[in-house]
C-alpha cells in the first residue's frame, strides 16, 4: 500500500508542500533566463507533474530497504531512479515547451530551453532525493505502527488463549464425577439432586464471568472456591472438610480471576481425595505490610512419594502471579510433615488504590 | 415355563470412596434380584479384606481411590475375582483392558451399561479360566517408571513397602521373600518381575535368586575363588555371582 495515495487526505498536503517548490524552480528559471511569466508557466504544470513522478520513488524506497538492503544497492537503485525521473522530466518540460512555442505570448521558449536544462536537471535530482527521503520515513512510520498493531494484536491473543486455558481448567473429571453423584441423588433425594446441580450450575456460571474479568475481590474467589468446595462436599462427604481465616481487609484486595480456584481444586484432587479419612482444606489471607499474604494448605498422604512436578494449576498460577507483579509477588510450595501448603505473596491492592494515582 | 434353571446368585462388592457413587452401584444393582451386595467398601484396603472376607464373585472397582488404588486392589487380590472398573477418567480404559478387566464403566452411565457389564460377567465367569493371566497386572505397568512402593497382602492385610525401604529379595519357589527392617514379607511373584519393577539405578540381581538394594551394601567379602557375599547394613550377608559382582561393579561405577 502506498504510503500517501493509498490513505485519503494525505495527496492534498504532499501536494501543497508543492507549491512552494513549484515557486522555487520559477524563481531559479527566472534566473536561468526565461523571463517571470514564462518560468511561472514552465515552472507551474512541470512541479505538479514531478509531484507525481515523485511518488513512483515508494517503489525504489520499497526494493532497496534501508533495513535490508546494503548502503551500496541503496545508493546505486536511488542514483538510477533519480537520473530516470529527471531525464523523464526534461523530456516532459522539453514536449511542454515546444507545445507553448507555437503561443505568440512564448515565442523564444525553445531557443531559451538549452539555457535551463542543467536548471532542471539539478532541482529534479534534489526534489526526487527529497520524495525518497520522505518515502523512507514513511515506510519506517508504516512498519513502526504495523508492529505496534501486531504486538497489540499478540496480546489479545494471548489474554484469549489465557482465558481458555483458564476455561480448559475446569477438571471434565470434576464435572463427571458430580454428575455421577447427581445420577445417585435423583433416585434417593431428588431435592438434593436438584440442590448440587444449582450449586454446580453456579460454579460453572461464575468461573466463565470472573475468567473476563482483570481482577476481582478475594472474597468472589473465596466465594467461587466455596461453591466447588460445596460440589465436591457432595461426593467425599465428611471426609472433605474446609477452614477458612479470611480477615475482611485481604477479602476486598483485587486478585486475577481464578487464582485461588486450581489451588483449592488441587489440595481437594492431591490431598483429601488421597486419603481414607480425608482432611480439611485451609484458606487462609491477610493483609500485612503492603502485602497480601494467600496461602491454601491441605493434607496428604506421608506415605505416597512427592509428585515430581508441578501440575498445571500450580504452574499456571505462578506464571500468572509473575507476569503480573514481577518480583513484587512470590509464590511457595511448602511439604512439611503431612501438610502440602501453598503460599502466596502478591501486592495488596484494593480497586480504590488501584484506580486512583497512588 | 419349563423350570429353567435360576441363574447362580452373583455375590457383588462395590468398591468406591464416594458415598454416591457406591448409592447409584446399590439402586441400580436393585433391579437384579440375581445380584447380591456382599460388602461396601470405601477404599482399597477394604477391598482386600472384603475380598478375603466374602470372596465376591465380581467387584465393581473405582480406580482413583485413597491409599491404593483399583488397580493396586487387582494387583493385590490376583484373579480370584471378576473385576468391572468404574471410574470417570477414560484415560485408565486401556490398561484396565490390560489387566483383563471384564468390562470398563466411565461415570456417569445408564443402569443398562450396568446390566451389560452384569451380563458379560456372567459369560466370563461360566467359562474356565486362561491361563497365565494371573500375571496381566504386572504385564500392565508402564514400563520404565519404577516402583514406589511395593504391596504385600496377608490375609486380609494390606502391607505397603516403600521401594527405598526394601533391604533385599529373594526368590522362594512361586514367591518373593521380601525383607525390609528386619521383617520378611512374602508375595506371589517372580524376582525377575519384581526386578523389572524396581528402580535398576538402585536395585542389583546380585545372584539368580537375590536382588539386593544398593544402598544397604557394606562390602563385598570374598569366601572362595568364584564365590562372594555382599554384607549388608544390618549384618546380613547375600550370595554375589559373577555375573552379580559385575552388575554392582557398573551401578557403582555409575554413581
Amino acid at each position: 500500500m502506498h504510503p500517501i495515495l493509498a490513505y485519503r487526505g494525505r495527496l492534498g498536503p504532499y501536494l501543497a508542500a508543492w507549491a512552494p517548490l513549484a515557486a522555487l524552480l520559477a524563481g531559479l528559471l527566472h534566473i536561468g533566463g526565461a523571463p517571470w511569466v514564462e518560468a511561472a508557466v514552465v515552472a507551474l504544470p512541470l512541479a505538479v507533474v514531478y509531484a507525481f513522478i515523485c511518488l513512483a520513488a515508494w517503489y525504489p524506497c520499497r526494493s532497496a530497504s534501508l533495513q535490508r538492503s546494503s548502503l551500496a544497492k541503496v545508493l546505486t537503485t536511488q542514483a538510477a531512479a533519480a537520473a530516470l525521473s529527471a531525464i523523464l522530466w526534461l523530456f516532459l518540460a522539453n514536449t511542454w515547451v515546444v507545445f507553448l512555442e507555437q503561443f505568440p505570448a512564448f515565442a523564444g521558449v525553445v531557443r531559451r530551453f538549452p539555457d535551463l536544462v542543467p536548471v532542471i536537471l539539478a532541482v529534479a535530482v534534489v526534489l526526487y532525493a527529497l520524495a525518497a527521503a520522505l518515502h523512507y520515513l514513511l515506510i519506517a512510520f508504516e512498519d513502526a505502527q504495523r508492529s505496534e498493531r501486531s504486538a497489540l494484536e499478540l496480546e489479545v491473543h494471548a489474554r484469549e488463549a489465557e482465558l481458555r486455558s483458564l476455561r480448559a481448567q475446569i477438571d471434565p473429571h470434576f464435572l463427571f464425577n458430580a454428575l455421577n453423584s447427581i445420577s445417585s441423588l435423583t433416585g434417593s433425594d431428588p431435592a438434593a439432586a436438584r440442590a448440587m446441580c444449582l450449586e454446580l450450575a453456579g460454579f460453572l456460571r461464575e468461573t466463565l464471568r470472573l475468567g473476563g474479568a482483570a481482577s476481582i475481590p478475594l472474597a468472589e474467589e473465596i466465594a467461587l472456591a466455596e461453591r466447588y468446595l460445596a460440589v465436591e462436599r457432595a461426593r467425599f462427604g465428611a471426609r472433605l472438610r474446609v477452614e477458612r481465616e479470611v480477615t475482611a481487609e485481604a477479602g476486598a484486595c483485587e486478585v486475577p480471576p481464578l487464582m485461588l480456584q486450581p489451588l483449592v481444586e488441587n489440595a481437594v484432587k492431591h490431598g483429601v481425595a488421597g486419603l481414607v479419612d480425608g482432611g480439611a482444606v485451609r484458606i487462609e489471607a491477610r493483609c500485612g505490610g503492603g502485602l497480601l499474604h494467600l496461602a491454601v494448605e491441605n493434607p496428604v498422604d506421608p506415605s505416597a512419594p512427592a509428585s515430581p512436578g508441578e501440575g498445571v494449576g500450580l504452574s499456571n498460577v505462578r506464571s500468572r502471579i509473575a507476569a503480573l507483579h514481577a518480583r513484587e509477588a512470590q509464590v511457595e510450595v511448602k511439604r512439611v510433615g503431612g501438610a502440602f501448603r501453598v503460599e502466596v505473596v502478591m501486592p495488596a491492592s484494593s480497586p480504590t488504590r488501584a484506580a486512583g494515582p497512588a | 415355563m419349563t423350570g429353567a434353571a435360576q441363574p447362580p446368585t452373583l455375590n457383588v462388592a462395590i468398591v468406591d470412596d464416594e458415598e454416591p457413587a457406591r448409592a447409584l452401584l446399590r439402586q441400580y444393582l436393585a433391579a437384579h434380584p440375581d445380584v447380591r451386595v456382599v460388602a461396601e467398601c470405601a477404599n482399597g484396603f477394604e477391598a482386600v479384606r472384603a475380598v478375603e472376607e466374602f470372596a465376591p464373585d465380581l467387584l465393581l472397582l473405582d480406580v482413583q481411590m485413597p491409599g491404593l488404588s483399583g488397580f493396586d486392589v487387582l494387583e493385590l487380590i490376583g484373579r480370584e475375582v471378576a473385576v468391572v472398573f468404574v471410574t470417570a477418567y477414560d484415560r485408565h480404559a486401556l490398561r484396565a483392558f490390560e489387566v483383563h478387566a471384564v468390562d470398563f464403566l466411565l461415570k456417569p452411565f445408564p443402569p443398562e451399561r450396568l446390566a451389560e457389564a452384569l451380563a458379560r460377567v456372567r459369560r466370563r465367569l461360566g467359562q474356565p479360566r486362561e491361563p497365565g493371566l494371573d500375571r496381566a497386572a504386572a504385564a500392565a505397568r508402564p514400563p520404565g517408571v519404577p516402583v514406589a512402593r511395593l504391596l504385600v497382602r496377608e490375609g486380609a492385610k494390606v502391607h505397603v513397602i516403600p521401594a527405598e525401604a526394601l533391604d533385599v529379595a529373594e526368590a522362594r519357589d512361586d514367591y518373593v521373600c521380601l525383607r525390609s527392617g528386619g521383617r520378611e514379607f512374602l508375595k506371589q511373584q517372580t524376582l525377575a518381575e519384581l526386578e523389572g519393577w524396581l528402580d535398576p539405578a538402585r536395585f542389583v540381581r546380585v545372584h539368580r535368586s537375590f536382588v539386593v538394594n544398593v544402598a544397604r551394601v557394606t562390602r563385598i567379602e570374598r569366601y572362595s575363588k568364584d564365590g562372594r557375599l555382599a554384607v549388608l547394613a544390618d549384618g546380613s550377608k547375600v550370595p554375589v555371582s559373577r555375573t552379580g559382582l559385575s552388575r554392582l561393579r557398573g551401578v557403582f561405577e555409575r554413581r
